[in-house]
């Protein structure tokens, strides 16, 4: 018995695990395969298992002494990073001309996850982000093979190079299942599989005394949002027996007061994801205990996770009556939420001399910008603005180009820090200070990935920012030259103030961006830095990925504009 | 890695260049020769020169800076030659409005409407001519600065972004080259600055940047009030366009017309909104702050182009922007002009009266110059308007002589104070000849360039004004009291022997060098061409005012 949603021209529907579900998922099988071997090649050894009550051994290979050659402490992270980047070539190239076939999975009735340009958008950032990570980790966290001394440092790091890996694995694995769901129980259980895995890697450098102490804190913070969220989802279910995403939307128009407040809880659990005011507070501690990778995922990939949630209540299963009073009470609510957001991440970043707790409050300000695109969406969908739905699936468009190039400048960012990290700790402006003397390459680039977040064209930062801006004002305007005789300043819809307010905002934002460049540019280098950076060839070929993507989105960013607006066509807002 | 990186930006761009939109086979004299050339060529030389070693690059500063030279010589022969019709059949008299000689059209981004659109008028014509100019005179007098490497390749750098700016025809391209001119003039500054460069760099920067985001919104907003349409140029997604050609002839719907789209509030509303970008950029008086501290820190080549060239890019794009789209506004606001622009005059000038520091001075004489700008726009008459164009070119070139005698004055004396060198024209009778040149020629000497502009301006404002035009006339008493108060202080007092500035320690001051030399001599010469023969260059501007007037303000119906 299939659902109605099966029904349609176009829709193809199947079963899991069928052959066709094999066919479609390809990519994600490969992850899976992927994980999987990351726990047994390690572990391959002499072992032997004796029959019981008998003297034969049988060879098991399970354990004891490692094989020398799957037993390298670089083999995880190769294993990991090969197999990141073949799902993703393998859901690029599927993607790229947008003739993708819709996917719906199928089980008992329900629909559990649908594969369309929206989901594989989101799997191709969520891929490149922790491929770009887990690259730059292996220079990052070195693996050697020990030659007489052994530090305590390298065992460690030696020791849980598997460790590392599967957690990435696993956290990419869990942000596909966001990004396919359709069911708010899997896209739940997609969340926690991903935030779980992301609570270790922050505290994965756990004899610091700030990892450990980050890992805590983002743990403890994480899982009361995560709680609160599931009470939601709970309160949801009771008020209309389902959590399938098409029939509460479909259920919602006449929900009673209980269901508003179930969504609003749902809401923190997103919020905390994508580090809004005022569930921001772990974000700064939490990347400024991690190693960088590793932040520059949260940053990334881990906010775009957030999103989808958003999008996906806020858009999806809209959260007021068209039309009604109380609408406007929500779009206020979310409106100065944004703005709050926004300004309080780039005050916050302006007093902050640790440049990771400085990245941590400029992705808050960053998704301040995106709660104004979503409540200029919101002003659509709720019926404050007259506008054929084109013009919400601008604003969508743009919310999603931002959220990928993101992963271009921010990581890339990150990554520099890195770089930094690896001669020593990152955790003050000054270990940036020379930076573009002692390697004029990396100064530049960080200097433009600076330039970028603070949206200075030509970088796709700049494009990105403009995109969100564009589709605030092209909806706040809507289609007031059709209707009106002559359009005056007061028709225009309030949510053009969001857009006034994100520029100003990236005024102020500058300011601590370029202060970065300034200390790179200007500075002496501090005492013991004075050397060369380290080598490092991955995780500079990373950079050097993100830089080159970070110019040329920026100059010709129109397949990926395209790709955007080919995946919020199919969220099918109308 | 550096060349694989080079290789795949410059595969990316011709990745979508040539997708050419127009039939017009013609050779396209402006997106590469103009302005990609001096860009790329800059670009590729930083990278080179930042992978050396401190010691070898001292020695690779001389044949960078030669190469430089030689790459800047080479917009400059194009736009000359396009000057005297000697390439190619350009007519820059008979342009009616909204014409543009040697346009070429490439999509850009297809979906929002964004194109490399780009093309000359008589407005912006002369102001690529100045800064093609400008590059290598300005190389050529900061000739021994240090770091050379990567010194000249920054100031050519901005020259094909400022370049960029004065010839985009597409919004998006223009508020691109508008903040890309930021990045190398913040970089002289902090590299090459004074004392306070820090400060002043970040400053600048920040400042104008805040102005420009506001502009940018105006922009924005605008361009989701205009009609949608379909065609090349047009988004593929939006139905709109960046396209200013197409925006200037859509531009008679948002007046009075059969169908009004916008009512006069939003009209003056998005004009302040864009004005207030331009008003930073020019600068005009609440907004000038940044600029005596960017002038003051700035290294000479740095304040040379940003006085010769980067302010008047607040003026061209007023008059190419928002006095193009919104003449009712013009009459709306055209008092707040008039007494933005004569408090400007008089602040300026005021200001300069009580300055120490020679190039603070010069700083803010600037400042009182650009007022008659504002002026020049805020009388309403077609004189006006050509007088403030010809205001433009005219300070473009005085302003970087002035800034070059500054230049000098710091380098050799190692001080900036007027108080600090007296009896100059002993010591260093180059320095003191052109001193006295730059000096009077700003303070607007017949037969010199400025003189022009300013007369011209004042028979623009009588009409309009009446007998405020007093106030702007004192205020010409008063910049030729600043300016001959500080020649006479540091040219000729202090008796026979002069007193050398105590910052030398009792060595003889030097007189200015070859390269110095060179650059103001030319800048001299054309100070003294353009005053006795101002046609050469108001001639155009002539013509494209009153095609302007007779396209915006006649056919808006006022």
């Amino acid at each position: 018995m299939l659902p109605a949603a099966c029904d349609g021209p176009g829709m193809n529907c199947v079963e899991v695990f069928s052959t066709d579900f094999w066919q479609a998922f390809a990519p994600e099988a490969i992850l899976i395969i992927g994980l999987l071997l990351l726990f047994i090649i390690p572990n391959l050894g002499n072992s032997k298992f004796r029959i019981p009550l008998t003297k034969t051994h049988v060879p098991w290979f399970f354990g004891g002494k490692r094989v020398k050659a799957t037993g390298s402490p670089a083999l995880p992270g190769m294993l990991a990073t090969a197999t990141l980047f073949t799902a993703l070539g393998m859901m690029v190239i599927e993607s790229i001309d947008g003739k993708m076939d819709t996917t719906t999975v199928v089980s008992g009735g329900i629909i559990i996850i649908k594969m369309d340009n929206f989901s594989r958008f989101f799997e191709i950032l969520f891929l490149a982000a922790v491929l770009l990570a887990s690259m730059a980790s292996l220079d990052r966290i070195p693996a050697h093979t020990f030659h007489g001394k052994k530090s305590l440092e390298e065992m460690y790091d030696n020791r849980r190079q598997a460790d590392f890996y599967i957690l990435m694995l696993t956290t990419a694995i869990g942000m596909c299942i966001v990004a396919l769901a359709q069911d708010l129980f899997v896209l739940f259980v997609g969340l926690e599989l991903a935030s779980l895995a992301t609570y270790v890697l922050v505290g994965f450098h756990k004899e610091t005394k700030s990892g450990a102490e980050s890992g805590v804190k983002y743990f403890i913070v994480g899982s009361v949002a995560s709680g609160v969220g599931l009470y939601g989802l709970s309160l949801l279910y009771l008020e209309f027996g389902t959590l399938q995403l098409t029939e509460i939307a479909a259920n919602w128009v006449d929900s009673s007061i209980l269901g508003t407040i179930a969504l609003g809880l749902v809401l923190v659990g997103f919020g905390f994801k994508v580090s809004a005011a005022p569930f921001h507070f772990a974000a700064p501690d939490a990347y400024a205990g991690a190693n960088s990778p590793v932040a520059g995922v949260l940053a990334t990939a881990s906010k775009a996770m957030g999103m989808i949630g958003l999008i996906r209540v806020l858009l999806i299963i809209a959260l007021p009556e068209s039309g009604a009073q109380e609408s406007a009470i929500w779009l206020y609510a979310l409106g100065t939420l944004s703005v709050i957001t926004m300004t309080w991440g780039n005050v916050a970043a302006l007093g902050s001399t640790n440049p990771k707790r400085m990245l941590a409050y400029s992705s808050v300000a960053h998704a301040g910008y995106m709660l104004a695109a979503l409540t200029a969406v919101g002003a659509w969908k709720w019926g404050e603005v007259e506008a054929p739905s084109d013009y919400a699936e601008a604003i969508v468009a743009a919310v999603l180009f931002h959220l990928f190039v993101l992963v271009a400048f921010k990581l890339g960012a990150f990554l520099v820090l890195g770089l930094l990290e690896m001669e020593g700790g990152a955790s003050r402006l000054s270990a940036l200070s020379g930076l573009a003397r002692r390697d004029p390459l990396i100064g530049t680039a960080m200097f433009i990935f600076m330039l970028a977040l603070a949206g200075v064209p030509p970088l796709a930062g700049f494009v990105s920012k403009f995109l969100v801006v564009a589709g605030i004002v092209s909806n706040s305007v809507g289609e007031l030259w059709v209707t009106t005789e002559s359009v005056s300043f007061s028709d225009i819809h309030w949510v053009w103030w969001l857009a006034l307010a994100m520029f100003i905002n990236s005024a102020i934002s500058v300011f601590y961006y370029l202060r970065i460049g300034v200390v790179m540019f200007l500075d002496v280098p501090e005492e013991g830095r004075r050397k060369p950076l380290p080598y490092g060839a991955s995780i500079r070929m990373a950079i050097w990925i993100c830089l080159v993507a970070t110019v040329l989105l920026g100059l010709s960013g129109d397949t990926l504009i395209r790709m955007c607006y080919r995946a919020a066509e199919s969220l099918n807002l109308a | 890695m550096l060349v694989g990186g080079l290789l795949i930006i410059v595969a990316g761009l011709m990745a979508f260049f040539p997708s050419l939109s127009d039939s017009n086979d013609s050779v396209d004299w402006i997106s590469l020769p103009l302005v990609g050339f001096p860009i790329l060529v800059s670009c590729i030389l930083l990278a080179f020169a930042s992978q050396e070693t401190r010691a070898r690059k001292q020695v690779i500063a001389g044949p960078i800076r030669l190469f430089t030279l030689c790459a800047s010589l080479i917009p400059l022969g194009i736009s000359t030659a396009l000057f005297f019709d000697w390439l190619i059949l350009v007519n820059w008299e008979n342009l009616s409005y909204n014409q543009y000689e040697l346009e070429k059209e490439y999509v850009w981004i297809e979906t929002i409407g964004v194109s490399w659109h780009v093309g000359m008028d008589g407005l912006s014509f002369p102001m690529v001519w100045l800064t093609t100019f400008l590059v290598p005179i300005t190389i050529i007098t900061t000739w021994n600065e240090k770091d050379g490497a990567t010194y000249h390749p920054l100031l050519l750098m901005m020259g094909g972004a400022l370049i960029g700016v004065f010839v985009a025809l597409d919004l998006f391209l223009f508020y691109v080259f508008w903040e890309l001119t930021l990045i190398p003039m913040f970089f002289l500054i902090l590299k090459w600055g004074g004392k306070d460069r820090r400060y002043a760099a970040q400053k600048f920067f920040i400042y104008t940047f805040c102005a420009s985001v506001i502009m940018l919104l105006g922009l924005i907003t605008l361009y989701f009030l205009q009609p949608e349409g379909s065609g090349p140029g047009y988004g593929t997604v939006t139905n709109r366009t960046f396209d200013m050609k197409e925006l200037f002839a859509n531009a008679a719907f948002y007046n009075e017309g059969d169908k009004v789209f916008l009512g006069k509030d939003m009209q003056n509303i998005l004009f302040a909104m864009l004005m207030i970008g331009f008003l930073v950029k020019l600068p005009a008086v609440p907004f000038h702050t940044w600029l005596p501290d960017a002038h003051v820190q700035a290294p000479t080549g740095g304040s040379m182009l940003l006085a010769g060239v980067m302010l008047k890019m607040g003026a061209y794009g007023m008059l190419r922007i928002p006095i193009a789209i919104f003449p009712d506004a013009v009459i709306y606001y055209q008092d707040v002009i008039m007494a933005i622009g004569l408090i400007s005059l008089v602040w300026g000038a005021i200001v300069c009266l009580g300055q120490t520091n020679l190039k603070k001075m010069v700083a803010y004489s600037s400042v009182s110059h650009m007022g008659v700008i504002l002026l020049g726009i805020a009388s309403m008459q077609p004189i006006g308007y050509a007088a403030a164009l010809f205001m433009m070119f005219a300070h473009g070139i005085i302003s970087p002589m002035l800034f070059a005698v500054c230049g000098a004055f710091k380098h050799h004396y190692h001080s900036m104070e007027i108080g600090a060198m007296r009896g100059m024209a002993k010591w260093s009778p180059y320095l003191a000849v052109y001193m006295m040149f730059a000096w009077m020629a700003s303070l607007g000497l017949p037969l010199l360039a400025g003189f022009v502009a300013e007369l011209m301006v004042m028979i623009a404002f009588w009409p309009e004004y009446g007998w405020w035009i007093l106030l702007p006339g004192a205020v010409l008493a008063i910049t030729a009291a600043y300016y001959l108060w500080s020649m006479q202080r540091t040219i000729f007092e202090g008796g026979d022997e002069g007193q050398p500035p105590e910052s030398l320690h009792g060595e003889t001051p030097p007189d200015i060098t070859l390269s110095e030399n060179i650059g103001m001599i030319i800048l001299a010469i054309f100070t003294v061409i353009f005053g006795i023969l101002p046609f050469i260059a108001l001639g155009m501007m002539d013509d494209w005012t009153v095609a302007f007037f007779e396209g915006v303000f006649k056919a808006g119906g006022i």
